[in-house]
């Protein structure tokens, strides 16, 4: 049996002031040395820098094409067909925008037959602000992103949607990558008085955060906030885990601990920053309301001090009663600053507690990746944040570009050069093509760090615009199952948003309103009462906001909205590199007997009656409008026969409509 | 299998995710018997065998989480020592442990139950449970059990996901990843929630976290009616709703391009969805049982009838293949929790009233109807509660040496394993962590720890996050 954990922590100080104290002082002289890697750990791939590529000389107009082809003549493949132009547009429109294509975008690229119509419709759907929410959810999804803390109270941050904000907009104006980074980890320190920088820092702030009642042990708080600002950096940018190397030097990659903690000493100065952005009228009345409250509860603690063990137990439940009737707090900016005076000094720490803490470090980068006798900062350096963004941008390093165009090739096919995006490290996947993975990292770094040029590359190749099928699967699945070199496009399950966004989109009730505070949509009552603050969950007033795209509607962590569970998005407790795709009788229960579902069927119904004369017709649109294109013969043929079942019976074309909701030809894309 | 997160993006993946939960197969023999798998997986939950070979004496388990910290000083875990130091503070050579609100000022409380030797085992359970008493041969307690948080939120994360962190799967969802399900036509993991309210982990504590949805737990509403979607929508019969299902086939099947086994899934799965639909609530429906079974439960006393249903359900889901179910008791706070910080007596009288009569009824009716031997019946909570008074007659959260207990499933019934001190302060004989918890009870259902593993982030992700051992002397 193992030595239990409390009893090692038997001289553990539980006053967490001394205890900071304590191991500020005594373990002074005890500095980690520096980390000292192997040959074999320094050669591995990843850490290597990016190598000068040019493509392969085989005969194609885009570079894509040349990594591509190569790859698969060697393993004696052969791309699939070009797809047709109908898929071409659902599947661009779905990858850029998350939405379906109108009948009116269809037709007019149809019309257009020019040979620069493609080139023409991904550069419209690149400058639609719809590019921004698409991709930017897909950034929110890596950052975890929610609204609220998580854990027992789960209390809502409802300026967090200045963040998403942010990212939509960052997106959406092609902001350099490297300025993102900076932003986001420094913000502060760059410009205190730039709103958008300040917005920005609230990256710091994303994670999970515990609140307790009773005690809150400071040092244990502190520890779990510097953990989460930690590990998302070696997740989100450098696309390693380094976060294992918490408790232990690394198992498989050369990260020691100490190199944790080092890393963790850029956030040491980091404290919360809310900044008020209320009017002072709002001002005014929340404190009249906040005040009387607080002073009642100081009231309270005072008297706690010299209670009786009886009197206590009244005097909690008062003061919980005080605590209930507490107002949201003021619109505020999240964001963060630093403080040197209260910089929390960094040790090493013994299996990852707080509580043992062992040789004293600084600041510095993953010494895997600097110099082995580079050496650490004080944690009270100026712009610390600003100063570990610099590093991770500075173009000689060699993971934070490949990590991101392998992103962005793993949102456009499905799969990564490397298949796992938040781990480039020797448990992760091999890049299927380490070639075109540099020259995508250098021609990013080129082109200013844009994603909009890369974009284009990518969706203007012939990988890109190949069919979702080949006349040679059999041989090409023997060779290659998991389809790296790419002899054909992966077909995709639309995304758990997605499906909803359409539903709305289809049925004409999309609101196309971007941006601006989370909407808190009227839910069963039986899932609000699995909340410890059940008070949270107030539906928000204009009915209209219930029709908006999935990403504005609160993604609060103790409560996930059974129509997102169910499709696998993920619940924003860690960083989410890749989502899951499940097929399970849940899905179709959820798409056949939901709320949602029935309800956006009817309105397709209702817009099918109104804007057609004639069942044939009406299918007709309903297929374009649901699936992208018109109907074969055969499904025309099986829908006019079931609609003359019933001639004129309401409920027929409403349960038509929920076929096309849960038809395969709408819930994938090819 | 080399990829960290599993995602369909072709046959090979597909398939991969259908068959391996555990370890992998080859894909050359992968191909060769094709045809057949390809029909076993059209179900992703289709049972899966265990991956250890020749012992998986469990079947399913149910989970009776008394939330909130059931003290051990008053159930399972007699100290005549405390009642003798009542009102003194604790003796220095007991050591020290970390407390939420207990401190040096605070005075050992002693208790008002007495113990009593039941059954022929003579295992000793105090008068606050009289009807579990009567199972008591049946029960192993754990009395040295101990974790490493003091906190509700926490302690209940690493209860049930071996993380004292939210976003881990939880039991629950491993076991139905491992094992896949024997109930076709109901969900695999079922949760039934306290209608009091929500714990202080809330439901991440009972999700699939990284885990694909398909591992997702069913959360039971109260009442008749107890899974979302399975009615259907106002204005639509049966007959209508089939002919809905039949179109879709037949639109699917249209522009299907040959043979493809996630589109077949896919369609399986609305069989599956109508068969629930059908099916599962006469499952859910209470009325075909008998009088007398009703009564074993205390159904229709209202003191009892709200748990005694949900322990009714719970043998109605695991007599139908249910892998996983667990019956919350506590909820919304201190009052309708086990978390009796103000008046331990008050408190545990209250929760006892509720749930001891069910809790023994589930046992004797499994028993009675040969379902004990195959199904694990855990009892218990994320912590239990210190020596100390709080506010005088309450107790503080303890987590560093309180008693659990399991039943049927293969474990050795009537026995007591590990002790706390005499002062039931700390686990100082045989301690389990819940990591040697977690490993045990997979182990009873056939399942090995390291091989039921996820990688997810460059990590292989387990239940037990440090390897947990198997308590040999519990199993029979």
């Amino acid at each position: 049996m193992r030595i239990h954990p409390y009893l090692k922590r038997r001289t553990a100080i539980l006053i967490p002031g001394v205890l900071l104290a304590v191991s500020a002082g005594a373990f002074e002289d005890q500095v980690a040395p520096l980390g000292v890697y192997k040959p074999a750990e320094k050669s591995y791939w990843a850490f290597q820098p990016r190598r000068k590529v040019s493509p392969p000389a085989v005969a194609a107009a885009n570079p894509v094409d040349a990594f591509i082809l190569d790859g698969l003549k060697k393993a004696g493949l052969k791309p699939a067909p070009p797809a047709d132009k109908l898929t071409l547009i659902r599947r661009a429109t779905y990858d850029l925008h998350g939405l379906p294509p109108t009948p009116e975008e269809i037709d007019a690229f149809l019309r257009d037959t020019s040979p620069k119509a493609y080139d023409r419709l991904v550069d419209r759907l690149l400058a639609s602000p719809r590019y921004g929410e698409q991709w930017g959810r897909h950034w929110l999804d890596v950052v975890r992103f929610a609204e609220s803390d998580g854990y027992e109270y789960d209390t809502h941050r409802p300026d967090a949607y200045r963040f998403r904000d942010y990212v939509v907009r960052s997106f959406n104006e092609d902001k350099p990558y490297n300025q993102f980074v900076k932003e986001q980890l420094a913000g502060d320190e760059m410009d205190p008085d730039n709103e958008t920088y300040l917005v920005a820092s609230g990256f710091n702030r994303l994670g999970p955060l515990r609140k307790n009642a009773g005690n809150q042990n400071v040092a244990s708080s502190r520890n779990e906030v510097l953990t989460e600002m930690t590990n998302v950096v070696g997740a989100a940018f450098l696309g390693v885990t380094v976060g294992c190397a918490r408790c232990h030097d690394h198992k498989f990659d050369p990260f020691r601990q100490s190199d944790y903690y080092r890393l963790q000493g850029y956030f040491a100065q980091a404290q919360p920053n809310d900044l008020l952005r209320a009017s002072k009228e709002e001002q005014a009345a929340w404190h009249a309301q906040v005040d009387p409250l607080n002073q009642q509860m100081r009231q309270l603690q005072r008297k706690m001090g010299t209670a009786s063990e009886t009197e206590k137990g009244k005097i909690q439940a008062d003061l919980d009663a005080i605590d209930e009737k507490m107002p949201l707090p003021l619109t505020a900016i999240y964001a963060v600053k630093d403080n040197p005076k209260q910089a929390t000094p960094l040790h090493t720490l013994f299996h990852g507690d707080y509580l043992d803490p062992r040789e004293a470090v600084g600041a510095r980068p993953l010494g895997i990746l600097v110099p082995e006798d580079a050496p650490e900062e004080p944690v009270t350096i100026e712009k610390p944040r600003l100063k570990l963004a610099e590093w991770l941008v500075d173009p000689a390093n060699p993971l934070p570009a490949r990590v991101m165009v392998n992103r962005i090739w793993q949102y456009h096919f499905g799969r990564g050069i490397v298949s796992t995006a938040n781990d480039f490290g020797r448990m992760g996947g091999k890049p299927s093509n380490p070639d075109l993975l540099d020259y995508l990292a250098n021609q990013y770094i080129a082109n200013g760090w844009q994603m909009k040029p890369l974009h284009r590359m990518i969706m203007l190749s012939n990988a890109y615009r190949q069919a979702s099928q080949s006349p040679t699967e059999k041989l090409a699945i023997e060779k290659d199952p998991e389809n790296d070199l790419l002899w054909k496009f992966g077909r995709r399950r639309l995304e758990a948003e997605e499906i909803r966004d359409s539903m709305l989109a289809i049925s004409g009730r999309l609101n196309a309103k971007i941006g601006g505070p989370s909407v808190l949509v009227p839910i069963d009552h039986d899932l609000v009462k699995m909340l410890k603050r059940p008070q949270y969950w107030v539906s928000t007033r204009d009915k209209s906001e219930y029709d908006r795209r999935t990403m504005y509607l609160i993604y609060k962590r103790n409560l996930q909205l059974p129509f997102m569970g169910v499709f696998d998005a993920p619940d924003m407790q860690l960083s989410c590199p890749r989502r899951e795709q499940s097929t399970h009788a849940p899905q179709a229960l959820e798409l056949l007997n939901g709320q949602l579902s029935n309800e956006q069927a009817a309105f397709f119904a209702q817009r099918l009656q109104e804007s057609r004369p004639t069942d044939a017709a009406r299918i007709d649109l309903a297929w374009r409008l649901a699936t992208g294109r018109p109907p074969t013969l055969k499904e025309k043929q099986l829908a006019m026969t079931y609609l003359a079942e019933k001639p004129g019976d309401p409920v027929r074309l409403k349960e038509l409509s929920l076929d096309l909701f849960n038809l395969n030809a709408f819930i994938y894309v090819n | 299998m080399n990829e960290h997160i599993r995602y369909n993006r072709n046959r090979r993946e597909f398939l991969n995710n259908c068959f391996c939960g555990v370890g992998s197969l080859a894909f050359a023999s992968m191909m060769a018997e094709e045809q057949a798998r390809a029909a076993a997986s059209l179900n992703p939950l289709a049972p899966k065998p265990p991956s250890i070979p020749d012992h998986a004496p469990a079947k399913s388990m149910i989970f009776l989480f008394m939330a909130g910290g059931p003290s051990h000083l008053e159930t399972f875990d007699p100290k005549p020592l405390l009642n003798k130091l009542d009102g003194q503070k604790r003796p220095a050579e007991f050591g020290d442990v970390q407390y939420q609100n207990v401190n040096a000022s605070s005075r050992i409380l002693g208790t008002k139950r007495t113990f009593k030797k039941c059954g022929q085992s003579g295992l000793e359970i105090s008068d606050l449970f009289p009807y579990q008493a009567e199972v008591a041969d049946e029960l192993c307690v754990i009395r040295s059990m101990h974790g490493d948080m003091v906190v509700h939120s926490a302690a209940q994360y690493q209860m049930m996901t071996g993380r004292i962190i939210p976003g881990f799967p939880a039991m629950g969802s491993w076991v139905v990843y491992g094992l896949g399900s024997e109930a076709a036509n109901l969900p695999a993991y079922v949760v039934m929630p306290d209608s009091h309210g929500a714990q202080e982990a809330g439901v991440p504590m009972y999700t699939n976290g990284f885990l694909p949805s398909v591992y997702q737990p069913t959360m039971f509403r109260p009442g008749n009616k107890p899974v979302l979607n399975l009615d259907l929508p106002g204005g639509v019969t049966l007959d209508e709703r089939r002919r809905t299902i039949s179109l879709l086939k037949d639109l699917n099947k249209a522009t299907m391009p040959g043979e493809d086994p996630e589109f077949a899934s896919r369609m399986a799965a609305y069989d599956t969805a109508f068969k629930m639909q059908t099916e599962a609530p006469k499952v859910f429906d209470l009325n075909t049982e008998s009088k007398e079974t009703l009564d074993l439960y205390g159904i229709g006393d209202p003191k009892t009838d709200d748990y005694g249903r949900r322990c009714l359900m719970a043998r109605r889901m695991v007599e139908n293949g249910v892998r996983f179910v667990c019956v919350v008791s506590g909820g919304g706070g201190p009052e309708a929790e086990w978390d009796a910080h103000s008046d331990i007596e008050d408190n545990h009288l209250r929760m006892a009233s509720w749930t001891d009569k069910p809790v023994a009824a589930l046992i004797k009716d499994l028993k009675r109807r040969g379902l004990l031997g195959s199904t694990i019946v855990l009892w218990g909570g994320e912590f239990g509660r210190s020596p100390e008074s709080e506010k005088g007659k309450g107790r503080d959260h303890h987590n560093t040496g309180f008693s659990m207990y399991v039943a049927g499933g293969g474990f050795k019934g009537g026995t007591v394993y590990g002790a706390t001190d005499d002062i039931g302060l700390k686990a100082i004989e045989k301690p389990v962590h819940f990591r040697d918890l977690h490993t045990t009870l997979l182990y009873q259902m056939g399942l090995n720890q390291d091989a039921l593993s996820y990688m997810h982030l460059g990590r292989r992700e387990r239940l037990t996050e440090v390897r947990g051992e198997i308590i040999k002397d519990i199993v029979a």
